[in-house]
């Protein structure tokens, strides 16, 4: 009979049914009289058919819609990040970095589902995502070229746009990645403006009624302002935490840089 | 950026990937985090994947591996753990009979009527690498040596953790239960 230590190994592929048939013939006339090995194979096989049992309610978490849309656009941040420089954003932010930032965020290829979303919920959910997008900037890293930028929304999302820069205004691209709405897919550009934060989204093939380049939508949303038309198929929303007046400011140099 | 259907087999396995970055983590932002850095390496190393390979294992390796560079990076507690002291306290069964694949013996009548949230807090309560072992192939069912790649340990070592994560787990669980049979 095999001892105890020779069969050590053997016990594991053998309660997962791993094992070759001289093996298996091996650890089973072992243990048959070894009262340990026995009781080890016992202990093991019953955890591993629980575990199995349970398995699919221990499975049951799952990632959430935000999660999914967010890895999704991950894929796109690649490849727009791959096209670019990061050494380009840093050499571009350093004339800006005293002046803080204005972040503009473009919506990219998009696919949302014309519910019954009010405006203002729309507006809440991108301002979260610019937020969140704000966040992961610093975190990754983006391309702030507005060649490259052009050229993968044009690529990615079908989209032929030419990217809006003001310096007299104050408006500064500083990046670009996707963005995350619904089920669908959103590039982001990012600026810089006068030490605040501010996105545009652009949802592609969705159009709200009754909001129009010179009949926007203004609401206050999460802490920041939010200006939300449509135009041409596409719907935008401007989010900052500026005033009022500042944001309509900065929405027509906006539109007239991207219609 | 990277084909469609990469991208969709790769999204395939985002719940599973999610749910062992709970594990490993346990916290849902550090999870989501874990996850997205994930699929980002993922999609900028896609041209390094081989076609005809476990995509999933693939991507799981790439979870375990960078949640192993972020513990470094943070000095938090080494995943490893005092292998010693856990097989210590895993020793100690015995019993009797000859056990069979699919047969009722005495101990799988102890664990037959655990509750899910009790199993999940003695899976819970595991060394965290005995926890991922069992996890990856009781749950996940990957096989020995695509765990040995994704925890970048021998694939012995890999049946010595699953043997020793279940035998740890049956004394927790058999704990549980008043003893009736």
């Amino acid at each position: 009979m095999s001892d105890c230590r020779t069969i050590d190994p053997l016990i594991t592929p053998y309660v997962d049914d791993d094992i070759d048939a001289d093996a298996r013939r091996h650890v089973d006339e072992h243990v048959r009289r070894c009262p340990p090995c026995h009781s080890r194979v016992a202990a093991e096989r019953a955890v591993r058919q629980v575990v199995r049992l349970k398995r699919s309610e221990m499975s049951r978490v799952a990632a959430s819609p935000e999660l999914r849309a967010r890895c999704l656009a991950l894929n796109v941040l690649h490849a727009v990040a791959a096209s670019g420089a990061a050494s380009r954003w840093r050499v571009r932010m350093k004339p800006f970095a005293i002046a803080a930032g204005l972040v503009l965020v473009v919506g990219g290829a998009f696919v949302y589902e014309a519910t019954d979303r009010s405006t203002r919920l729309l507006a809440a959910e991108l301002t979260a995502d610019h937020l969140k997008c704000f966040g992961m900037n610093a975190l990754l890293g983006t391309n702030p070229d507005a060649a490259v930028i052009e050229q993968a929304m044009a690529s990615s999302f079908g989209w032929e746009v030419r990217i809006p820069e003001s310096r007299d205004a104050g408006l500064e691209l500083v990046g670009a990645r996707p963005c995350f709405y619904a089920k669908g897919k959103a590039a982001h550009l990012m600026y810089r403006h006068h030490g605040q934060p501010l996105s545009v989204f652009m949802l592609p093939q969705f159009t709200l009624p009754g909001v129009s380049e010179s009949h926007p939508d203004t609401l206050g949303v999460l802490g920041h302002e939010a200006i939300v038309w449509s135009h041409g198929g596409r719907t935008f929303v401007l989010v900052a935490r500026e005033p009022e007046q500042e944001m309509a400011r900065v929405a027509a140099i906006v539109q007239q840089g991207l219609h | 950026m990277v084909s469609s259907a990469f991208e969709a087999d790769a999204l395939a396995s985002l719940d599973s990937l999610y749910r062992t970055a709970l594990r490993l983590t346990r916290r849902p932002a550090d999870a989501e985090d874990l996850v997205q850095e994930t699929y980002l390496k993922a999609f900028r190393a896609a041209d390094q994947f081989k076609q005809g390979t476990n995509l999933r294992a693939w991507l799981f390796t790439i979870l375990h591996n960078t949640a192993r560079n972020r513990a470094r990076d943070r000095a938090r507690e080494h995943v490893d753990v005092d292998s010693e002291a856990v097989e210590r306290a895993a020793d100690g069964d015995d019993g009797s009979g000859v056990p069979t694949a699919g047969a009722e013996t005495p101990e799988s009548i102890l664990l037959r009527d655990v509750l899910t949230p009790d199993l999940q807090a003695a899976l819970n309560a595991l060394p965290p690498a005995f926890r991922e072992a069992v996890w990856l192939r009781d749950v996940e069912e990957f096989s020995y040596a695509e765990i040995a790649d994704m925890l970048a340990i021998p694939v012995g070592t890999v049946m010595s953790r699953i043997s020793r994560g279940r035998r740890l787990l049956f004394d927790r669980l058999h704990h549980l239960r008043p003893v009736h049979v």
